[in-house]
């Protein structure tokens, strides 16, 4: 009995055991599946990379030693590494993380000096600062992570990666902080939905015609950041705004089939010819070309006209490509070519890629041996320069920018004033201003050629300190100071029912005509004869329709009492479009003694209280009162500012910052511009001061390179010392946007700590240098000749004490 | 730094050498040894002796005396041009030694600008005097009756001898006159727009040694031919 229970118990927990493991079995096998798939999900959403289905592609740390660059046939991966098979709809734009990364250290190019803009080290040799510009509000502040003085840090002004991206990513090419740490994902930003902004190789490195900047810039724009390489790289192209959709999309919802028309999500439409039959994408890479470099590094004299006056490097000229001297390793660490500078990553040597390091080949501490420098570079002769000048001077002083003029000459640079992009719209910023040469001594007590900017800001005076304000505040204390050109191109545009077809309305002010423009803001155009320089001072201003080169009276005169219906319909249309614009102001026409306003909809006719009116005209009836259809104020700011570049006049900025002090009551406002700094005396008026952070900020340049006939020098001494140089006494003069006639002014010599007398003095003394050559040189020749003749005669007299003991032992024998 | 330190320790011995010598001769023959009691002596005379130029009555009394040697030894005019000669010398060689000695950046500015100027003057000056005094230094007769005259003699410590001061006066206008040559070529070189980079900084090298060349024979001939 004990027996056949004991068998009957271990047949139930064999059972048991045998349904125990089916179940763990189970169990197991469920928790395996979700928590992989739940990871697969996770990953697709966050954006990791999963290991599993990693390609394993060798590293190439090492060079083959072949010197050509391979054609890439090579598979393009997403950011999930999933490789790209351009026929399928909804396709992931390429991840050069993915792409370029299994065969190049993504990691270590990313420490590169094009990566690494916050992480990088200051240097000894300033680079060219982001500019924030805001083209309402007159503000051009320099900005840099390095922290070079002067310049504003992106924390001090309160941008976070997220907003510096949006502003000034359209010149970076993506990595650093395209790439952002958990500290970067901050409440305004978006990343989730434009995704990262990895590292975009191809934007240097593809040689394909199809790369294209202006198409990296307009992605940027729209927040497209993961689509922006593969855009502008001509592989594919990309519709859609990131910047429309909604903050909680992400790139695992795909497509919104709700709305083609604005919120479109951004897809990529790959161009199948680009790929071959194994869905490889075919890629021209190498070594990158100027026009890639030259997106984001050009400087261009704003006085060339067209590109036919710009004349080249003479290193391009001569057939050298950037890269031939600003080398790279696989560290992406560039030579900038300045001497002195020390390479944290790369294994190249820097010095030997300066000017000295081509042009005096070996030892060119010691002047260089062998007839020619580097690769035959031209060996410099320099004939007749004193050694001073290369102790003192750095090569570019004489060799590189613009020659200099009497006045700093304005230029634009690719970064600042959005250069190189082009489209419908015009990119092309004319602030900020930047000018150059000025001749700046540095720390290491050479001088060098700078570029310069004067910083323009509106602050919060706080002690000594200024505390840039936030733009956007200032713009809502005053919006009419702000929004002048806005509101006048509005109520322009009110008027043009009453424009004949194919024409549109303008003003006359002053000497200028004043027309919308695309922007809704205005363009003003000098006339050679005003229509109101004849006509007595009450008439202030004048519409104008425009087509063209033809003007006429925009407002139409007819005989009221018998008034065409179709001209009463053009009335009642500019009345109704002025009325939506006005804030509870009455728009209405005069014409004779009538007048037309608006009446429960429809046009109706009034008999004018007083005269008739001598012209018909445009007023708003307010309290009774007809006032002009431009206030005093907009009258008297248009015709300042007229086409002149400037943004404010000072009347306005005074405006501000009495708003500002109505705002915040007990803070001092005031407005940096111009080299000084504007506040409001107790007396309501404008006052000026000086202040360190009012000071003009400067960089060297080294581009474009002036062939040696064009060199300083070349002439002479003069090229630089007399009394009139450009050089020492060319002027410089604060551009801003603040149209003022109290700016500050200083000469050359200043910035180089050479002192104005002396250099006066000095420079006079070139003009008798050569009667002083003459007199040296005759001198050494009378000199020369006596002593000449001394040793002549003491030659004669050895020869003659010679001859006499020869003489005197002959005689003895 | 070579050339300061070189330059420095050169004009600093020579000096102190033609002060020893002045010291020796002014014993009796017998005391005219190089001994530690002579050079007790001679740092005792000379602490005094430059003491002495701390008063203003000491500068007035050796100025006299220059004006008035000027005055002996150049007729009319032409003392104008010994008086240029020595005011730029002084000037050339202060402004350049001092500054190659104390400043790194070396001479610049305004005493740049007085060195160039002055360096004009210098240079017509010198060969003035060369046409004025050449002659002197120089021909046989000349020398044969400037050694009848005065039987001055210059004491050597090193070697213990005495020998005529025409030799070291000849010596030392000669010296002055070859490195104001250099001097004055090597400026005019410099300026030149015919010699490239490494001839400009031979041409810097040539005039600064050459200066002190100059500065030595200065040295030399202030003490062997216008100091008594």
């Amino acid at each position: 009995m004990a027996k056949k229970e004991k068998s009957i118990a271990r047949k139930i927990s064999g059972k048991k055991i045998l349904s125990l493991g089916a179940l763990i079995f189970s169990v197991a096998v469920f928790l395996f599946v979700t928590l992989e798939i739940s990871r697969l999900l996770e990953a697709r959403s966050s954006g990791k990379k999963v290991q599993e289905i990693k390609l394993k592609v060798e590293q190439k740390n090492t060079w083959s030693h072949s010197q050509i660059s391979p054609l890439h046939r090579i598979p393009l991966m997403d950011e999930f590494n999933q490789k790209i098979i351009p026929a399928v709809p909804n396709t992931l734009p390429f991840s050069s993380r993915n792409t370029c990364g299994p065969c190049h250290d993504y990691d270590q190019i990313s420490h590169g000096t094009h990566f690494n803009l916050k992480n990088r080290a200051a240097s000894d040799r300033r680079t060219e600062p982001f500019v924030l510009f805001d083209e309402k509000a007159g503000l051009q502040l320099p900005i840099s992570f390095q922290g070079y003085p002067g310049l504003w840090s992106p924390e001090e002004l309160g941008l976070n990666s997220w907003q510096f991206l949006n502003l000034f990513g359209r010149n970076l090419p993506g990595g650093g902080l395209g790439e952002p740490t958990e500290k970067d994902i901050t409440p305004d930003s978006r990343w989730n939905v434009s995704g990262k902004l990895e590292i975009n190789c191809l934007g240097c490195h593809n040689k394909s015609y199809l790369q294209d900047h202006s198409e990296w810039a307009k992605q940027i724009m729209r927040q497209n950041f993961r689509w922006a390489a593969t855009a502008a790289s001509g592989l594919g192209e990309v519709p859609g705004m990131a910047s429309r959709l909604h903050s909680t999309w992400s790139v695992i919802d795909g497509p919104n089939p709700d709305d083609h028309e604005w919120a479109v999500v951004p897809e990529v439409r790959y161009d199948q010819n680009l790929f071959d039959s194994k869905n490889n994408a075919v890629l021209n890479l190498g070594q990158p070309e100027d026009r890639n470099c030259l997106a984001c590094h050009t400087v261009t004299a704003r006085k060339a006209a067209s590109r036919a006056e710009v004349e080249q490097d003479v290193h391009s000229a001569a057939g050298l490509r950037c890269v031939d001297c600003h080398r790279n390793d696989l560290s992406h660490e560039m030579i900038r070519g300045y001497e002195g500078q020390k390479l944290a990553h790369s294994n190249l040597k820097a010095e030997d890629y300066t000017c000295a390091g081509c042009h005096l080949g070996q030892n060119p501490e010691k002047g260089g041996f062998g007839f020619t420098g580097k690769l035959g570079a031209p060996r410099p002769a320099h004939k007749g320069i004193p050694k001073i000048h290369f102790e003192r001077l750095s090569c570019t002083v004489c060799h590189s920018g613009l020659l200099p003029k009497k006045e700093l000459q304005e230029v634009y640079t690719s970064r600042s004033n959005r250069l190189g992009i082009f489209g419908k719209a015009d990119w092309t910023s004319e602030y900020p201003v930047i000018v150059e040469p000025v001749y700046v001594r540095e720390k290491d007590g050479k001088i060098y050629p700078e570029r310069m900017m004067w910083p323009a800001f509106w602050a919060e005076k706080k002690g000594q300190e200024l505390i840039p304000l936030q733009v956007e505040e200032v713009l809502k204390a005053a919006p009419e100071v702000f929004n002048l050109k806005e509101n006048v191109s509005a109520k322009l545009s009110a008027l043009g029912p009453l424009a004949e077809e194919g024409f549109y309305p303008a003003v006359v002010i002053s000497d200028f005509l004043f027309e919308p423009n695309a922007d809704a803001s205005l363009n003003a155009k000098r006339l050679d004869q005003s229509p109101l320089s004849g006509r007595s001072g009450e008439k202030k201003f004048l519409l104008v329709q425009i087509k063209g080169e033809k003007t006429m009276p925009l407002l139409p005169v007819f005989n009221p009492d018998e008034a065409p219906p179709e001209v009463e319909d053009k009335i009642l249309n500019s009345l109704q479009a002025l009325k939506a614009l006005s804030n509870g102001q009455e728009p209405v026409f005069i014409v004779g003694k009538y007048v037309y306003k608006i009446t429960e909809g429809y046009i109706s006719k009034e008999e004018k209280p007083g005269e008739p009116a001598a012209e018909p005209g445009i007023f708003w009836l307010v309290d009774g009162k007809f006032e002009p259809w431009l206030s005093e104020y907009e009258i008297r700011t248009l015709a300042a500012l007229g086409d002149s570049p400037e943004i404010l006049t000072e009347e306005q900025v005074k405006m501000v910052l009495k708003k500002m002090a109505e705002i915040r009551p007990g803070h001092q406002v005031v407005y940096v511009a111009s080299g000084l700094v504007f506040s409001l005396n107790k007396n309501g008026q404008l006052e000026t001061s000086k202040h360190p952070a009012a000071e003009p900020i400067y960089w060297p340049l080294a581009h474009n390179v002036r062939p040696v006939q064009e060199a300083l020098g070349k002439n002479g001494c003069t090229d630089c010392h007399s009394p009139g140089s450009n050089i020492f006494f060319g002027q410089v003069k604060a551009v801003s946007p603040l149209k003022s006639e109290r700016r500050e002014e200083k000469l050359g010599a200043d910035f180089m700590g050479t002192g104005q007398l002396f250099q006066f003095l000095f420079g006079l003394t070139f003009l008798v240098r050569p009667y002083f050559k003459l007199l040296l040189a005759a001198c050494v020749l009378l000199l020369g000749l006596v002593i000449t003749l001394v040793l002549i005669k003491i030659t004669g007299q050895i020869t003659k004490l010679n001859s006499r003991d020869s003489d005197r032992r002959i005689g003895e024998k | 730094m070579f050339f300061g330190i070189t330059s420095f320790l050169l004009i600093l011995s020579l000096n102190l050498v033609l002060t020893f010598e002045r010291f020796l001769r002014n014993q009796p023959e017998q005391k005219r040894n190089f001994t530690i009691e002579n050079l007790r002596a001679y740092v005792r005379w000379i602490v005094s002796w430059k003491k002495s130029f701390l008063k203003l009555e000491c500068w007035d009394k050796s100025l006299d005396y220059v004006i008035a040697w000027g005055r002996k030894n150049f007729k009319g005019w032409t003392v104008w041009v010994f008086y240029a000669l020595g005011l730029s010398y002084i000037y050339l060689a202060l402004s350049g030694f001092l500054f190659a000695w104390f400043i790194p950046r070396g001479l610049f500015g305004f005493p740049l600008l007085l060195h160039v100027a002055a360096g004009a003057l210098f240079a017509v000056s010198l060969t003035f005097i060369l046409f004025l005094k050449g002659r002197d230094y120089f021909l046989e007769e000349n020398l044969a009756s400037s050694q009848g005259e005065s039987q001055r003699l210059f004491y050597c410590p090193g070697v213990g001898k005495s020998f005529p001061k025409i030799y070291l006066q000849i010596a030392s206008f000669w010296c002055f006159i070859l490195a104001g040559f250099f001097l004055i070529a090597s400026t005019l070189g410099s300026m030149l727009p015919y010699f490239n980079y490494p001839a400009q900084i031979f041409f810097f090298n040539v005039h600064r040694w050459s200066a002190l060349v100059s500065v030595l024979a200065a040295c030399l001939a202030v003490d062997v031919i216008i100091v008594e």
